[in-house]
């Protein structure tokens, strides 16, 4: 198995789940929960930023786009956010909505089902570039769910929270 | 209201500044598109300059917020600038390769005048000339209340 899949899978130390409803207002909120959480490792001040935006257009995409289809609020989005042995940080975000059809031309920069509402394209771009590995899965009708995976850089000088290797 | 994100805007000549502070994300980006919007049919510009010295947080929504106002700008004939963008945003920016569409000044100077409040876009179309002498006036009215009742 290749390290990038490798990634995904892992001893969880500690986890965070929460749903909120699929309101544009809320994607504030998700990325900071997210970054709230993830903090416990004492990440870099880019490692942070970049957590944050990649979660930040994963749930876009769920309200934007999966729950396009229902009325405001009344989807539900999922974020987990593991922190793994190795400061490997891991975020599913999930949805039950539309689904995409076609995964491999939605990664593709630029790809947007919605030039209209200004909607840039590069969703999964960021998530692609600011992560280690992302999965995504999705089937029309049915859903999606992406996943997230940054390793953080080793910080020896930092004294407690977790170690590299294993707990301190 | 929008307590995330707003902007404030400086009109000198034909060259519009604005000031965005804050996190554009999908949810602000709307109000801050229809505040700059606004402004850019109003006051018709032949430069805008978006200054992103303050922004502390931005995804793609602020690439489509950016790529659609140089659209604005080319259909009224006129060019764009980006200022001072941190870090991260340049990041994000490059990944998209903005740099070549629309070019980007770094500059030292105190960007933004000091103590100056930002409009929310719902409130957008004052300029900084405009509301400095309110907001003075205002802290005058509040002491000389204040004043009163103690």
């Amino acid at each position: 198995m290749s390290r990038k899949k490798s990634i995904f899978k892992g001893k969880v130390i500690n986890r965070l789940q929460f749903k909120l409803p699929a309101l544009s207002i809320n994607e504030a909120m998700a990325r900071t929960m997210v970054g709230v959480f993830v903090s416990q490792l004492d990440p870099e001040v880019t490692e942070l930023a970049d957590i944050k935006c990649a979660v930040s257009e994963a749930v876009t995409n769920s309200i934007v786009h999966g729950y396009r289809y229902v009325s405001s609020g009344a989807g539900i989005v999922t974020v987990t956010v593991s922190i793994m042995e190795g400061r490997a940080v891991r975020v599913e975000i999930k949805d039950q909505g539309c689904g995409i059809s076609n995964v491999q031309e939605a990664r593709q920069p630029l790809f947007t089902t919605d030039a209209a509402g200004e909607r840039s394209g590069m969703g999964f771009t960021v998530m692609e570039s600011f992560t280690d590995a992302m999965k995504v899965v999705s089937k029309p009708g049915q859903g999606t769910t992406v996943t997230l995976c940054k390793v953080l850089k080793d910080r020896p000088e930092v004294a407690g929270g977790y170690r590299r290797h294993g707990q301190s | 209201m929008n307590e995330r994100a707003a902007f404030l805007c400086d009109t000198s000549g034909q060259t519009l500044i604005i000031y965005i502070r804050g996190e554009i994300d999908h949810h602000t980006a709307v109000s801050v598109r229809n505040g700059i919007d606004t402004l850019l049919f109003e006051k018709r510009p032949s430069k805008l300059i978006l200054d992103l010295s303050e922004v502390g947080f931005m995804d793609s929504s602020g690439l489509g917020l950016i790529m659609g106002r140089l659209s604005v700008m080319k259909s009224l004939g006129g060019d764009m600038l980006l200022r001072n963008p941190g870090r991260e945003t340049q990041m994000i920016l490059s990944l998209a390769g903005m740099e070549r569409l629309i070019p980007t000044e770094y500059s030292d100077t105190q960007s933004l005048p000091v103590n100056q409040h930002y409009a929310h876009p719902h409130m957008a179309a004052e300029s900084v000339a405009d509301r400095a002498p309110k907001s003075a006036s205002r802290r005058r009215s509040k002491a000389k209340a204040s004043g009163t009742s103690a």
